[in-house]
């Protein structure tokens, strides 16, 4: 009792900044009422509610991070940087994830939605068919997308590794939960599943262990204590290395870089469409974010070590996935490629370390905060118009049926045309500038061959881009192909931002690129 | 403890007791780990999976962490270890594992991939010079009061932010697995109403052959004509090839002398 009184005078009371804290805090506090609203609302206004509450929530926590523009600190004893990098991408991911949220809960296309009635029933068994006959929709999907965003919203902006491996499996919990949840197709998206689910722990075993190195090397895990033994150069260098790297291959997963990529197109492949689309930008804007803090925060002093290795990894990404999106027949395989590409042209930019731009403003982060901006609305739009192109078994995948669709539904061509040459890099869409931006980082880092195997690739990438334009406008439509369905409301609002974005940044990309600059210095 | 202490220096700090302890448990949680990768039934590589937390365990506690090793059997080998008991009990493991490849040369590939990277990190980290903080630091104000310091000040954010993955855990095995009713309950007179119609064997089914030698479930009863019943048995069983055979368990003599027996009864 007596220890008892004198350990709770010495307990020193945590402090917890709300104010700092408040984005993350609100979308966990909705997805925490929204498990609640499932347990008490009647079933048939679950879905409205629940879709309300999260958009709702979603706009609050936007709001907030831009009243919080400026104001950088470390919150919660350390454990959170509030600062430009984690505010941007904070601000980006929230703002893709309502377009996300909206194409989630499209419910006309395929009548029920695109998850299963019940993730219980067994695929095709008669009771998942009474479901379908009853339009049972599962609306646990909605606190399942907001537990996964806060989880990414807290991902770049950790400031110690415990913060952040626990911030890694918050956002890919419901992820794999997600992808095994698709309508039709069920078992291909259990595989997926499944497959996410287990090479994820893998890799997080990774991440662990590289934190457990780093650990014994720096005697602690605050990025910037890790960052003041690299400078210091006190410790062993061994475990700093293997630490590091190990840190880096389960990041390098969250990605999708090469060596580590192959679970993205199986999972991209199986999981819901809406949810491709929501993981393949919001996930990636996290990973890089937090990516970029260890790289530049941690490890900073290291740079000499790590750049060499993200160069190889870089054009490695880079050429599996051009190269090998051109020989995919599945319209997702390809764009889960892409991704894969995309993730390699992302990387260019982190290499330019020592770029600095006019205001001072380091062009590696912010060339790459702009490009994960551009390239996350264009997927989440991209994503949206396939889930369009069905036939009687559900989604036309297949790129044979995507031929002559121009035919059939010249604007749904014409959007989806502009978003692949988005992801080309032609200009005036968002992915030339983009791509534009982190070349120039990188050739100011001095990272010059890269940049010009850099340029080939996105070539390269572009012969496949333009094999699929080619073919819906100048093919002509099978005659008992696809169908182009018109969606509600929910589906054209969110390829109508993709669309809108990829334009704008295209066009006037100047105040994002600004506002990028501004929030490239990370709080140490 | 001096603050910079090698590996080896700390070696030779060890105490005789924990020297033994770590001998003598070291090696059994390393092959408990082996035999867990080598044995072919799902039951036996849990339990040597325990074997090895336990292990670990004790290891934890002789270096003054207490609460770790609590911690590791009350909630990895009593809860976790015991829940994946429960579940290869409950679903039964009805089939075996395919050793297709379904890649050409992806086993070699993920052997000379894995020794690589073990000898790697051997190599690598076998050599490291550790400097460390010293337990005596660490556990000042005691182990648990230590860790209690850390979990619920400077990690706090860490701490309440596992919630959510425990609510993702939660929501997420009901989604999986939970079924809400969506049809009457089906009651006890439905179901043999439904029997009868159904022109099924109506009774119960014969329960598991009892000799005086054996008596278990995995053996079948045997009929008037000395034939296995093979409703006798679970189907699980069956389909895990769990079954002994009339032949090899009761012996011929046993069903012999039964016959002869009933020969006299009828007579």
């Amino acid at each position: 009792m007596n220890t008892g009184l004198t350990l709770a005078a010495e307990f020193e009371t945590p402090s917890v900044e709300y104010r700092l804290l408040a984005p993350m805090l609100i979308v966990f506090g909705v997805a925490v009422a929204g498990v609640l609203l499932e347990a008490f609302m009647p079933r048939p206004f679950r879905h409205e509610t629940q879709l309300g509450l999260a958009v709702a929530g979603l706009l609050a926590a936007f709001a907030s991070v831009v009243m919080l523009a400026g104001d950088y600190s470390v919150a919660a004893s350390g454990s959170v940087a509030v600062d430009g990098p984690a505010l941007f991408l904070q601000g980006a991911i929230l703002l893709m994830a309502i377009p996300g949220v909206l194409a989630t809960a499209e419910r006309k296309v395929d009548v029920g939605g695109v998850f299963a009635p019940a993730g219980s029933s067994t695929p095709g068994s008669p009771a998942e068919r009474l479901l379908v006959a009853e339009k049972i929709t599962q609306t646990e999907v909605f606190p399942l997308l907001m537990f996964a965003i806060g989880g990414m919203l807290l991902f770049p902006a950790s400031n110690d590794l415990l913060t952040m491996f626990v911030a890694l499996e918050v956002l890919s919990l419901p992820l794999y939960l997600l992808c095994g949840l698709a309508r039709r197709r069920r078992l291909l998206s259990q595989e997926a599943s499944l497959k996410y689910f287990l090479l994820g722990a893998y890799s997080s075993a990774f991440f662990l262990y590289g934190v457990a190195l780093l650990y014994g090397y720096a005697g602690t895990v605050r990025l910037s204590g890790i960052a003041e033994a690299v400078s210091s150069e006190a410790g062993n260098e061994t475990l700093l290395l293997t630490g590091t790297a190990l840190l880096t291959v389960g990041l390098l997963f969250k990605v999708g870089a090469a060596p580590f990529h192959s679970w993205t197109p199986d999972v991209y492949q199986g999981a819901p469409t809406p949810i491709t689309g929501f993981m393949a930008a919001c996930t990636k804007v996290a990973a890089f974010g937090a990516l970029l803090r260890v790289l530049y925060v941690g490890v900073g002093g290291l740079a000499w070590e790590w750049e060499p290795v993200i160069w190889g990894i870089a054009i490695l990404t880079m050429g599996v996935g051009s190269v090998l999106a051109l020989t995919q027949t599945d319209i997702k395989r390809m764009l889960a490629y892409s991704s894969i590409a995309h993730a390699g042209f992302i990387l260019t930019g982190l290499v330019g370390t020592d770029a600095v731009g006019a205001d001072g403003e380091l062009l590696g982060v912010s060339s790459v905060l702009f490009y994960l901006v551009t390239y996350g609305f264009s997927t989440i739009g991209a994503f949206a118009v396939v889930t369009l192109v069905r036939d009687a078994a559900g989604e036309a995948t297949h790129l044979s049926q995507w031929a002559g669709l121009a035919r059939r539904s010249p604007v749904i061509a014409v959007v989806f045309t502009f978003f692949l040459a988005a992801f080309a890099g032609i200009p005036l869409t968002s992915g030339f500038t983009a791509k534009f931006a982190v070349f120039s980082a990188a050739w100011a880092g001095d990272a010059r061959v890269l940049v010009i195997i850099g340029v080939i690739m996105s070539a390269v990438a572009a012969f496949f881009y333009f094999r699929v334009i080619v073919l819906m406008f100048f093919s002509a439509p099978a005659p008992d192909g696809p169908s182009v369905v018109v969606p509600s409301p929910l589906t054209t609002v969110a390829i109508a931002i993709g669309a809108a974005v990829t334009l704008l940044l295209g066009v006037f990309p100047t105040y994002v690129l600004e506002l990028a600059g501004l929030a490239s210095q990370f709080v140490r | 403890m001096s603050s910079t202490a090698t590996v080896l220096a700390a070696a030779t700090d060890t105490g005789t007791g924990e020297a033994v302890t770590f001998w003598v448990l070291g090696p059994l949680a390393v092959l408990a780990a082996l035999g867990m990768l080598a044995s072919k039934k799902a039951v036996h590589s849990a339990l040597l999976l325990a074997l090895t937390m336990l292990s670990l365990a004790v290891l934890y506690l002789a270096q003054d962490a207490p609460f770790l090793g609590v911690v590791q059997v009350v909630v990895y080998t009593g809860a976790v270890m015991m829940l994946f008991l429960f579940v290869l009990m409950l679903v039964g493991v009805d089939s075996a594992d395919s050793l297709v490849e379904t890649l050409r040369g992806q086993r070699v590939a993920a052997v000379l991939g894995a020794v690589g990277f073990g000898a790697l990190l051997v190599f690598a980290l076998g050599d490291a010079v550790v400097t460390n903080e010293g337990l005596d630091q660490a556990n000042s104000e005691g182990n648990v009061e230590g860790l209690a310091n850390l979990i619920f000040a400077r990690y706090v954010f860490a701490f309440e932010v596992t919630s959510a993955l425990l609510i993702t855990a939660a929501i997420g095995a009901m989604v999986l697995a939970h079924r809400e009713r969506h049809l009457p309950k089906i009651t006890q007179r439905d179901l043999s109403v439904q029997r009868f119609r159904g022109g099924q064997y109506p009774a119960p089914l014969p329960s598991p052959g009892v000799y005086a030698r054996h008596n278990a479930v995995d053996t079948p009863a045997l009929l008037p004509d000395g034939t296995p019943a093979d409703a006798s048995v679970s189907r699980v069983l069956a389909a895990r090839g769990d079954v002994r055979s009339i032949p090899e368990q009761a012996s011929t003599t046993a069903i012999e002398r039964a016959a002869p027996r009933r020969e006299d009864d009828g007579s």
